[in-house]
């Protein structure tokens, strides 16, 4: 409720730094349901953040309407590209596919920087950013983007519960075994990695609108996947609470860097460099198992309890369902 | 005829690429391991290059070369004994390609504040620009010097690990890591040893890169793209294989800025999807 | 005297206890063999003595020196030799490479490439090709020899009959008549029980992790062995 209301009780620059914040958000979330649920690390995750700007600069300029109506077509184009470059990129294993899609982004912002007709390696502007009444801008952009950031979270953990997301989770611990009682391990996959280009395409086609300008170079930046992948380090992979815990993070830390102590953007790279590369050597699991250790409980546990005697009687003669089991995710459970 | 010279020009180029490649099939081979930092050593051994060149503005670039190969193998024994023995041995596959990217993006950043983000260039002065010509072509003296240093390392390498105890002792280690420790040998160390020759081999690549073509803190991402590509294409953890495939894209990328100047490393880049999409395991399976 | 002295061990893996208190002792220039059914442990048993196993509990001393808890490297110079179930050669390397692997913590003593290849002539044929391209029996032989080449004071031997023709195991275990005769002492860790009571001076028998017989060879009877070996 209170992001319903921020746009007028916060500043257009804090309006657009939250923007910000959630979109990252979103992404981050994108890149750990790919590499915390379905196994699969991309570092080409940047090609559908472009794709989704560019997809929206194009349609809304071609079409002649405002950005946010072709919305959604960002997201759509993404997933049919996702689909197509699934079926040669999940021939490569591990780390070979991180790279491979990697090799594709830098691909497309090739092609793209070779085509005039897409503005060529400058880039185009959103002249029908006009078409939107300026007072609206920010508070509009600014509710898609917390909508977005939203629906990410909720949206992973919704699948997660699903019989897709049970089915990825094996595919996570186990793949070989996950495909031994009959899980396919490749469609699994494949949903996960099209559901996450399309939420990066909307991100990405939000973000760009919010910039007003779109080029090859900042669309298809590797930096867009550094993000992504130190969030989900430093917060804690595999938990739908990490990304939040990372983009906090993230964005204190940038802010105290360059504000603060006054560092360019280089330094605080950097700084956020070592501290991923910290958390890989002592804590893989991320900051969010410790902090939840300290709290106690399990917010947006998609943790599935095996049922116990007592309640698989109960289960039998109350409306209470049994939550059903899941093999084991790799976390201590103090608090299970 | 200017087809002919391109494809030879981009076989000799294509033996540099095949430099790039190889330390990182060594350190896939070895301990399955994708060093995401590779490209970003490549840049910096260039840095360095140009510092010593700095230094000591007499000397030749390529005598160079060997200076700097040192202190990439000392950086490179660093990185394996400091950061990467200590997740080499987790069972998570994805620990050690994280942590090489975060050195990377630490490494790639500090050189912007270090050195600044314009373009480069290792000048070699005559040497460059020099052709001979061979029957009725005019091959560049530069490019063919670099395909006869190419050839010499990898035959080198390839001796090494064959027919030295060292390289017994190598093998051994990939084939089995826990095993090796019954007859003594500590992997860790075998390890630092791999990356620092890695590092090294990179170097010289790097170095010689950087004559030909300008460098700045942000091409370490191609660099990496191209020796990957290399590594794949040639067959996952083989070497000649590498040189092989490093031929490919070599040929590959000078034939597509010939028919499109723009291109960059676009060619390469679709001839490597296409590897991909038609021969998975590597276009020359070579048994090492 | 006293070679191997191990006292109450614990093993585990992870948080699963796969060794309770086990006591073993052999003396120079014995055959000792380590029965057990599958999973009883007895592999788990020689990767602690050799250090590739970190979570133990308990004393292992080896020629009088206290090595539980040393790294493997260490511990492998000390003349404690392993060979490990599933003969673990190199795959990459060819027959003779993988003996010379073994000599890498070369002891003075009797063995070397020379009387491996007496020990084992097909061996010597043989040496420039890979291992898979060798028979089971041949890769054992390979196993062995590499294990030998360090001049080992214990030689441990993890399931060297398993998965070959009797006649095969024949030739083995008389290679093992040879090796004793050179000096070394032998642990034999067997499914077959006659075969390792029959090479051995004494037996031990483990089950889930438990010794629960230990005596000398000859003295033990059929219905004993089985007692202990099943747990019935």
């Amino acid at each position: 409720m209170a992001l319903v209301a921020a746009p007028w009780l916060v500043g257009e620059g804090a309006q657009r730094f939250l923007s910000e914040a959630m979109l990252m958000l979103a992404m981050a979330q994108m890149w750990n349901l790919l590499a915390g649920y379905a196994g699969l690390v991309s570092m080409g995750q940047q090609v559908f953040v472009g794709l989704g700007a560019y997809c929206l600069f194009f349609s809304s300029i071609w079409l002649k309407v405002a950005p946010f109506w072709v919305l959604p077509l960002a997201p759509l184009l993404c997933a049919i590209v996702a689909a197509i470059v699934a079926l040669f990129m999940f021939r490569l294993r591990e780390a070979y596919f991180a790279i491979g899609t990697w090799v594709f982004s830098e691909v497309v912002s090739l092609m793209i920087s070779k085509t005039e007709r897409l503005g060529g390696e400058r880039g185009v502007g959103l002249p029908t950013a006009r078409l939107v009444d300026p007072r609206w801008l920010e508070p509009l952009t600014f509710w898609i983007s917390a909508a977005i950031a939203v629906a990410a979270v909720f949206g992973t953990w919704a699948l997660l519960r699903s019989r897709v997301g049970l089915g990825l989770m094996t595919v996570r611990d186990n793949d070989v075994a996950a495909a031994s009682i009959g899980v396919d391990v490749w469609r699994n996959r494949f949903i996960a990695f099209v559901i996450a280009a399309a939420g990066c395409g909307l991100a990405g086609a939000v973000s760009f609108t919010a910039t007003l300008y779109v080029a090859p170079g900042f669309a298809f930046d590797p930096n867009w996947v550094v993000a992504m992948m130190i969030i989900v380090i430093i917060g804690g992979i595999g938990t739908l609470e990490g990304p939040i815990v990372g983009t906090i993070i993230y964005f204190a830390l940038r802010e105290v860097l360059t504000v603060v102590f006054g560092l360019s953007a280089g330094w605080y790279l950097i700084g956020l460099g070592l501290v991923a590369i910290a958390a890989i050597l002592f804590e893989p699991d991320g900051l969010w198992p410790l902090i939840r250790g300290r709290l106690g409980g399990d917010w947006l546990s998609v943790r599935r309890e095996p049922p116990t005697p007592v309640m698989i009687a109960v289960a039998g003669t109350a409306a209470e369902g049994v939550r059903s089991s899941s093999p084991g995710l790799g976390v201590t459970r103090s608090d299970g | 005829m200017i087809w002919v010279e391109t494809i030879v020009n981009g076989i000799l180029y294509g033996g540099l690429y095949g430099l790039l490649g190889v330390g990182l099939a060594l350190i896939v081979g070895v301990m399955r391991v994708v060093n995401l930092s590779h490209g970003e050593f490549i840049v910096l051994s260039a840095f360095i290059g140009v510092s010593l060149v700095g230094v000591f503005p007499s000397v030749h670039p390529l005598v160079l070369l060997l200076p700097v190969a040192v202190i990439a193998f000392a950086l490179g024994f660093a990185l394996q004994a400091v950061l990467i023995n200590r997740v080499v041995t987790r069972p998570d596959p994805f620990a050690a390609i994280l942590l090489t990217f975060g050195v990377a993006v630490v490494m790639r950043n500090l050189m912007v504040e270090i050195y600044g983000a314009d373009l480069r260039h290792l000048q070699a002065g005559r040497l460059a620009q020099a052709s001979t010509g061979i029957g009725s072509l005019q091959v560049g003296v530069l490019p063919l010097l670099i395909l006869a240093l190419s050839v010499v390392l990898f035959t080198a390498l390839q001796l090494l690990l064959t027919r030295t105890r060292f390289g017994r002792i190598v093998r051994a280690t990939a084939d089995h890591r826990d095993v090796v420790r019954l007859m003594g040998v500590n992997p860790g160390r075998v390890y630092n040893l791999v990356m620092g020759l890695s590092l090294a081999l990179a170097s010289v690549a790097g170095m010689l890169l950087a004559i030909r073509a300008s460098f700045s803190p942000y091409s370490g991402v191609e660099r990496l793209l191209v020796s990957f590509e290399v590594v794949v294409l040639g067959g996952l953890g083989t070497f000649w294989g590498a040189m092989l495939g490093g031929i490919t894209l070599g040929v590959a990328e000078l034939v597509g800025l010939r028919l499109d100047p723009n291109a960059g490393p676009l060619y390469a880049h679709l001839l490597f999807l296409a590897g991909v999409l038609l021969r998975p395991n590597g276009l020359f399976r070579v048994r090492t | 005297m006293t070679l191997l002295d191990v006292q109450a061990l614990d093993a585990f893996y992870g948080d699963f206890q796969a060794l309770f208190g086990v006591t073993l002792r052999v003396d120079a220039g014995e055959t000792v063999a380590l029965i057990g059914a599958n999973g009883a442990g007895k592999t788990t048993f020689l990767k602690s003595l050799v250090g590739l196993l970190d979570h133990r509990r308990g004393e292992i001393r080896f020629a009088g020196e206290a090595i539980a808890g040393e790294p493997a490297e260490r511990i492998s110079r000390l003349g404690l030799s392993l060979v490990p179930e599933g003969r673990l050669l190199f795959p990459s390397l060819t027959v003779e490479e993988n003996l010379l692997m073994g000599a890498l913590n070369r002891r003075p003593g009797a063995w070397n490439l020379a009387r491996v290849y007496e020990l084992f002539p097909i061996l010597r044929e043989r040496r420039r090709q890979s291992p898979n391209a060798l028979s089971g029996g041949q890769q054992h032989m390979v196993a062995i020899g590499r294990a030998l080449m360090s001049n080992p004071k214990l030689l441990l031997c993890d399931e060297i009959s398993l998965g070959l023709a009797p006649l095969v195991v024949d030739q083995i275990y008389e290679s093992l008549g040879r090796i004793r005769a050179e000096g070394a002492s032998i642990v034999l860790v067997e499914q077959d029980v006659k075969r390792a009571a029959g090479a051995a001076d004494r037996v031990y028998c483990l089950l889930k992790g438990r010794v629960t017989l230990h005596g000398q060879a000859r003295g033990l009877g059929l219905e004993q062995l089985s007692r202990a070996y099943f747990g019935t």
